[in-house]
């Protein structure tokens, strides 16, 4: 019982270290508050289930951004009788846009078009993360990343265009 | 714009406060890791658990029926004929939870992940939907026959239009109760394809696609089968 109250003290003190990568996620992959709420739930749930899991192998920011992208990657709409929600008719500035910069609230609604793995692909490429670790983290080729980075930024540039 | 104004908004999401300033209290966290997952795994675990349970308060109930009928050869035939199909059926829903990806593939790359996820859907998922459909008749059966037992005391021999009656309810209960649950996951599974489809530029996952259709044909058409010679069988039983 001492042990796990430890593991889960360890795994709480972690996670608040890094909790921006999960913010950022949350961010990227959900249309509302509504939705947010449901990831960050999942993600960190996921996480928590994981975390045996976790070998020290990698970073734990390098393992948490693997589980975090899986979860959300593999996140479905749930109901095939529900119509799809357009971000414009929801309102994308919710509470917690409203203090985000201009070029966030952009940047957001243009890869809010992106599709689900482009989506990861563009968040590495903003964290910053060299091709290698995109590759680690995709599943893909160093070489398809460059590829598909080039492609999706064009696309991402140019939807970006169009808004403004 | 080029890529280069890209930057600009890379630039932007490296100083946005909001995401350092984000807190998720140790409360919130404990709060969050005690809630159960709203994910397609869990989901699919839980109707299988649920499915579970429910086969084997219907195995019982078999084996009451099989006590109640045991002068009548027929009925007690069905009642065994019926609660060895769910004990092959709760011994499949075993197999299939013990195969359920486990939660160390989420360390994994996204690609694989993926990949995974949708093997075992597509090989698995389909199957355990028409079983889980199944539990549908086998209620129907034992209930009437309960009915019958405590209502007349006995079971009148079934004429032809009665075994159709009973048949096509049988049949509706299997169809309606696979058709809503395929549906709704296939709904699913086809959002994680498309992923997937992002990554092999939806080339080489075509062989994979042709064998999933064409898993899914032949499972539906067992399934069928297997359904209708069951009605057969049960009909010829019960003349």
């Amino acid at each position: 019982m001492t042990k796990e109250i430890q593991i889960e003290g360890e795994f709480i003190e972690l996670i608040q270290r890094h909790q921006n990568i999960i913010h950022k996620i949350c961010f990227i992959y959900s249309k509302n508050r509504s939705d947010r709420e449901d990831l960050y739930q999942e993600i960190i749930l996921q996480l928590w289930k994981s975390y045996p899991t976790f070998g020290q192998r990698s970073a734990f920011s390098t393992w948490m951004y693997r589980v975090a992208l899986n979860t959300a990657i593999s996140a479905t709409k749930k109901f095939w009788f529900l119509p799809e929600t357009e971000l414009a008719d929801i309102g994308y500035e919710d509470e917690n846009m409203s203090d985000m910069s201009e070029d966030i609230r952009i940047l957001y609604r243009g890869i809010s078009k992106l599709a689900k793995v482009e989506k990861a692909i563009i968040l590495l490429w903003l964290e910053s993360k060299s091709y290698e670790e995109i590759a680690e983290t995709t599943g893909i080729s160093v070489k398809n990343v460059s590829v598909k980075l080039v492609r999706i930024k064009a696309r991402l540039a140019e939807i970006i265009k169009k808004m403004q | 714009m080029n890529n280069t104004d890209l930057e600009k908004y890379k630039s932007a999401w490296k100083e946005e406060k909001s995401f350092r300033e984000a807190v998720l209290t140790d409360s919130e966290i404990r709060a969050y890791i005690v809630k159960r997952s709203k994910g397609l795994t869990a989901s699919f675990k839980a109707g299988l658990l649920l499915d579970i349970i429910l086969k084997i308060i219907l195995g019982i109930s078999f084996i009451a029926l099989i006590v109640l009928f045991r002068g009548k050869i027929g009925i007690a035939g069905v009642c065994t004929g019926s609660l060895l199909i769910l004990i092959y059926l709760l011994w499949s829903h075993i197999t299939t939870y013990r195969k359920i990806p486990g939660q160390d593939e989420y360390s994994g790359d996204i690609q694989n992940f993926l990949k995974s996820r949708i093997d075992f859907y597509r090989t698995k998922f389909l199957k355990t939907v028409y079983v889980i459909a199944l539990t549908n008749p086998f209620v129907f059966l034992s209930g009437m026959l309960y009915y019958f037992y405590f209502k007349y005391g006995i079971i009148r021999p079934l004429d032809i239009i009665d075994i159709i009656i009973f048949g096509t309810l049988c049949i509706v209960g299997f169809a309606l109760g696979a058709l809503v649950q395929v549906k709704q996951y296939n709904f699913q599974v086809l959002q994680l394809e498309e992923c997937l489809k992002e990554f092999e530029e939806g080339e080489i996952n075509e062989n994979t696609l042709r064998r999933h259709k064409k898993q899914k044909r032949a499972i539906l058409i067992i399934f069928i089968i297997a359904l209708i010679v069951g009605l057969l069988l049960l009909g010829i039983l019960l003349l």
